[in-house]
């Protein structure tokens, strides 16, 4: 897809209130709906379940795909083997041929839209009737897109609706949500009871028994599986699982996770054919099933993108998205929305039509928490970056920026100390500097950008490094490019707590940028040479631990140098050594006040009580798992009372150079952080992650609001 | 869990989704209380066939409670009002019904009227899922066609708005039959 088409649609669906109103009502609603519906169930134990079945199964599809064909033909139905899109829509259509259908009902189902089956029969003389409400809607609308995996006409209001119907009848049809529905009844139930053909998809396909399991809450798939003499059900090969009780887990999570209802309304299991109305009289009904591969097998086969086959397609990964939120279904482009529709997509259709659609996850993790089927879509997506990468080449500017200076450590911090000289006094268009350093832009609208540190800290640790008395620990700091050059007073602050625990410090001058940048743009080549350089020098350094206070390098250094390094016989073990010495400052300091079993001290109350809001920094809490950490270390400090905002632990868009790529989305997410924060009525936002306070500043700094912004070591570092 | 709150706790869960529950005590109970039950809701019920129906003469007490009572022909159910079938088995933490609708004349009796009843033997109440999967399974082989009913058919397709009885019917009147005598094993 073009470039220019994929900005159109998004600017298209950014621009339309009624969209966004709609997913923002829902996704808020759902939210508090999931958990209440999940009350008493393990969902821990659940997803491990779901994760084993769907994973063993994607490790054996062929063996169960000949298990399942063997039952379902000891039944007498038929069983297609699909290789591709264009084998299942020619099977089919010959199918509705030789019978001479000329209408066909159909239930809900992806892998027909996926094949595009709809215009191959169009075109053909056969008229493919969409019976699940919203997809019969979006049928009577030429050019609509779907907006959401599970409810894809969320985005259209009840007056357009009444519209459509209008057209369609050729008669005024009132906005009235509930005669509407009767009329869409009436109408379809004629098509139900004249057409030739029933085509479904499938939930489950359970190879034991050669059954296929369908959910819906119309009911449109009992009636398209049973009214006409004829059903063929469109599988994906990922839908098979090996028992009968499999299904359990499945049917368990499926609806609560999408819909927050206990179960659907109707759950179909077909087995075979069965009786059904023939002519006058009763016959046997035709089955066939087409299974479909169209690039399944070739994910089974990826050791990487394997894992994304689990997908139970409930789309509570869309709908906890702060992305999907604001772009919609209607933006990624094909089927599968959101970021498993990106993965999928590169495999059901080709990695460029991909590539687009990837580029629009901020990374914030939000998905990986809810998936049903524990899909670590975010780092998925990532390996899918750097997939489109190593085919198109990075695009010029990040090039230059990634190999020719991030790279290059000394001439990155010779330039860096070149733009602190040039960048004058505070005025507007000041230069700034991103997580990928060095991005001279002028992307300020909505956010205020900090500028360069005069002296960076790594100039200013000689005065900070002083022997200590009796030090309990030795620790070597590693501040990353923003406390370095952006904000070294956290790196001072960080100092000074850690002194006043009795923790030596040092600052490995070899150190250089993690490679957050290169990895979250897809350069591996660029983070590989960048994690060596960072494990030599952080070894020279002889610590107990190291410490950052952001938790984009940690993760780095903790998670992604033993994934870009693994393989390599000289490096490999020097990675997870150096992985299991790293800290994040705020856990070490959790850890030292814990083992201490200090007190919270009495000292400081006199300058009265300050409030804090708290913001979860995605890394921080999803990767981390520090959320609970930070919060103690707060609360312990006294003068300080803890007040919670609304969504603490949702993303504040900063996500980066994706906040130069995207600002569009950016900055609409930063928005709705700020609007939490302020009415927190907290007069300081603690946080853990330096981008998150660049970004936040930023953002308050435009609204003239006086809420000051701190790292929790300024905090800390601020009692007397 | 004792029968007793299995029942309880599928009365409470199946009303939670939408069905409402008309407890019979006995069978003998059954034709008089359905008659009662159905009257605001037309006068032409499809019946399908099912050992609790022979038993309880169910089609006869219709009839004579002025009921026109269909049971088969090409057009069965399309136009009825009120569709009846036996369900094989209720699962409590779901208040969903099960049954094998391998038969097209259950699948079309359940489907195709705006108010379907189902008749259950709250003998048939189960805890989960799993319990009755294994029932079915014990049995032998798997039903060509097996059903679960949660409440009635719905939609949130405009405006999330839930509104009932979309394609599917739009009351879903759940007997629980007590059980006074008989068999509970059943088909
Ligand atoms: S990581 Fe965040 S932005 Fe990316 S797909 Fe998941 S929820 Fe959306
Ligand atoms: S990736 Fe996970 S959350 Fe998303 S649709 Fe699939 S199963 Fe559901």
């Amino acid at each position: 897809m073009a470039a220019k088409e994929f900005r159109e649609r998004l600017h298209k669906a950014l621009n339309n209130a009624s969209l966004r109103g709609a997913l923002e009502r829902f996704a808020d609603s759902y939210i508090i709906s999931r958990e209440e519906v999940y009350r008493g169930k393990d969902f821990a134990a659940l997803r491990e379940k779901i994760a084993a079945i769907k994973g063993d199964a994607a490790g054996r599809y062929e063996e169960l795909a000949a298990q399942f064909t063997r039952a379902v033909e000891a039944r007498g139905g038929k069983v297609f083997r699909a290789h591709d899109a264009a084998a299942a829509r020619e099977y089919i259509y010959q199918v509705a041929k030789e019978h001479g259908v000329t209408d066909v009902v159909k239930s809900k189902s992806f892998a027909s839209e996926e094949i595009h089956l709809n215009e191959y029969l169009q075109e053909r003389g056969i008229t493919p009737h969409e019976t699940d409400l919203a997809e019969w809607i979006l049928q009577l609308m030429p050019g609509e897109r779907p907006s959401h995996m599970v409810m894809p006409a969320i985005h259209l209001p009840k007056e357009e609706v009444a519209r459509v119907f209008s057209r369609y009848l050729g008669e005024p049809v009132e906005p009235d949500i509930k005669n509407m529905v009767r009329i869409a009844r009436r109408e379809l139930r004629k098509k139900f009871l004249t057409a030739g053909m029933g085509i479904s998809g499938a939930n489950i396909a359970v190879a034991e028994t050669g059954t296929i399991v369908i959910c819906t809450n119309e009911g449109n798939a009992r009636l398209a599986t049973t009214v006409p003499p004829v059903h063929v059900a469109i599988v994906g090969y990922e839908k098979l699982v090996p028992k009968l009780k499999d299904i359990v887990p499945i049917l368990e999570a499926l609806p609560r996770s999408g819909t927050a209802q206990p179960i659907t309304s109707y759950v179909t299991m077909i087995t075979g054919p069965v009786p059904a109305r023939k002519g006058d009289g009763e016959g046997i009904k035709e089955l066939h099933v087409v299974l479909l591969d169209n690039g399944r097998t070739r994910m089974a086969a990826d050791p990487v993108f394997k894992e994304a086959l689990q997908c139970i397609r409930c789309a509570s990964c869309t709908n906890v998205c702060p992305v999907f939120q604001l772009v919609s279904g209607q933006v990624y482009g094909y089927i599968y929305s959101g970021g498993i529709g990106s993965i999928l997509t590169a495999f059901f259709n080709s990695l460029e039509d991909a590539a687009d659609p990837q580029s629009l996850c901020i990374g914030c993790r939000r998905c990986a928490e809810v998936c049903p089927a524990k899909i670590n879509i975010p780092d998925l997506v990532l390996k899918l970056r750097e997939r489109v990468v190593e085919k198109q080449g990075l695009s010029r500017a990040y090039r230059i920026a990634l190999h020719g200076v991030v790279a290059k450590p000394r001439l990155m911090h010779t330039m860096l100390r070149a733009a602190s000289r040039l960048q004058g006094p505070v005025t507007h268009g000041r230069p700034f500097i991103r997580h990928l350093p060095l991005y001279f832009s002028s992307f300020t609208e909505g956010r205020s950008l900090p500028a360069i540190a005069r002296v960076p800290l790594r100039d200013r640790v000689k005065n900070l490094e002083g022997a200590l008395r009796k030090s309990r620990l030795r620790a070597a700091f590693y501040s990353g490019c923003v406390i370095d050059f952006v904000y070294p007073e956290i790196g001072e602050a960080v100092y000074k707590v850690l002194g006043r625990e009795g923790v030596e410090v040092t600052f490995p001058q070899g150190q250089a940028c993690c490679g957050a940048p290169a990895i979250y743009a897809g350069d591996r080549e660029t983070a590989v040479s960048l994690a060596k350089l960072n494990i030599a020098a952080l070894e020279e350094a002889k610590a107990d631990v190291i410490v950052t206070a952001c938790p984009t390098c940690a993760v780095a250094l903790k998670k992604n140098f033993i994934e870009l390094l693994a393989g390599d016989p000289a490096w490999e073990g020097r990675a997870k050594d150096l992985a299991a010495r790293v800290k994040d400052f705020t856990q070490l300091v959790h850890e030292l006040k814990k083992s201490e079993g200090s007190a919270p001290e009495g000292k400081g109350r006199d300058r009265g009580i300050v409030k804090v809001t708290y913001h979860d920094s995605c890394h921080f809490k999803r990767h981390l798992g520090l959320d609970r950490a930070a919060r103690e270390v707060l609360t312990s400090q006294p003068g300080i009372e803890l007040v919670e905002m609304r969504e603490s632990d949702r993303c504040c868009g900063f996500g980066g150079s994706y906040s130069v790529k995207y600002p569009e989305i950016s900055r609409p997410i930063l928005e709705r952080k700020l609007k939490n924060i302020m009415a927190s009525g907290a007069e300081i936002v603690a946080t853990d992650c330096p981008g998150c306070i660049l970004q936040l500043r930023g953002g308050l700094d435009q609204t003239g609001s006086d809420i000051q912004v701190k790292h929790t070591a300024e905090i800390l570092a601020n009692k007397d | 869990m004792a029968q007793e709150d299995l029942i309880a706790a599928f009365t409470r869960q199946a009303g939670v989704m939408g069905a409402q529950i008309l407890p019979v005590e006995g069978r003998r109970e059954l034709g008089k209380a359905l008659a009662e039950a159905l009257k605001p809701c037309g006068r032409r019920a499809a019946l399908f066939a099912s050992p609790l129906v022979r038993e309880t003469n169910l089609e006869e007490a219709l009839t004579a409670a002025g009921f026109t009572v269909e049971k088969d022909g090409p057009d069965f159910a399309r136009e009825a009002d009120v569709g009846i079938v036996e369900f094989d088995y209720g699962i409590a933490e779901t208040g969903t019904l099960a049954m094998d609708a391998t038969a097209l004349k259950a699948r079309l009796a359940a489907m195709l009227p705006l108010t379907c009843v189902a008749l259950l033997r709250t003998k048939r109440i189960r805890a989960n899922l799993t319990e009755v999967i294994e029932a079915y399974l014990e049995r032998g082989s798997w039903p060509g066609y097996f059903t679960l009913v949660t409440g009635p058919s719905r939609t949130a397709d405009i405006e999330r708005s839930l509104t009932i009885g979309v394609h599917g019917p739009e009351r879903l009147l759940i007997v629980l039959v007590g059980d006074e005598g008989g068999d509970d094993r059943g088909r």
